[in-house]
């Protein structure tokens, strides 16, 4: 993330946090970017304004992680790494042996992976209960 | 307010994932505001953010 990025996240932050205030404010970042960036950011903005930070979310597509551990392993572990909560998306398009092999080569770098798939609902109170 | 931020590769169900909490928040009462910094695309209808009084932001650069 540049500079330019992050400095325009924390002013927005502050902005919407000055207002509006909602209860929730939802960062939906750019694939490229990394977990640690955005802890940064909100770390940032809370240095003149108060809110919470957290959870940070990070979906790892389950039909396309064949292809993002090999081509993009790096952002891959960056988004896993340092996330409050990893979840493993579109569950109902892969198999649940795919599944196994996506914990068992991300079981070093994140905690326990969460099913999702919101065509099923699979997942989506656990991840609810952390809003809560 | 709290920061939740939604990261992952493209089509990996964000905007998704983030309505669904939207609307869950919405049904306790809570108000949502959001900051999407992905481009091209308008991933919040209208009838979606005047169904939840969303607020929505978008900012470019990756």
């Amino acid at each position: 993330m540049g500079c330019s990025l992050a400095s325009g996240l924390v002013d927005l932050i502050k902005k919407i946090k000055r207002n509006v205030d909602p209860d929730l404010l939802f960062i939906e970042p750019s694939e490229m970017v990394v977990t640690r960036e955005l802890k940064d950011v909100t770390a940032m903005g809370l240095r003149d304004i108060r809110y919470g930070a957290g959870p940070f979310i990070t979906l790892v597509d389950g039909p396309q992680f064949p292809f993002l551990w090999s081509e993009r392993r790096a952002l891959l572990l960056g988004q896993v790494k340092d996330a409050d909560l990893v979840a493993v998306s579109r569950m109902d398009l892969i198999e649940s042996h795919d599944l196994e092999t996506i914990n068992g080569l991300l079981q070093d770098h994140c905690g326990p992976l969460i099913p999702l798939s919101a065509q099923n609902g699979d997942g989506m109170g656990e991840v609810m209960k952390r809003i809560d | 307010m709290r920061v939740v931020t939604v990261s992952g590769a493209g089509e990996s169900g964000k905007t998704t994932l983030i309505r669904e909490m939207v609307a869950h928040a919405g049904a306790a009462a809570k108000r949502s505001a959001v900051i999407v910094n992905e481009e091209g695309l308008i991933f919040y209808d209208d009838d979606f953010v005047k169904a939840h009084g969303l607020t929505v932001e978008y900012i470019r650069g990756g």
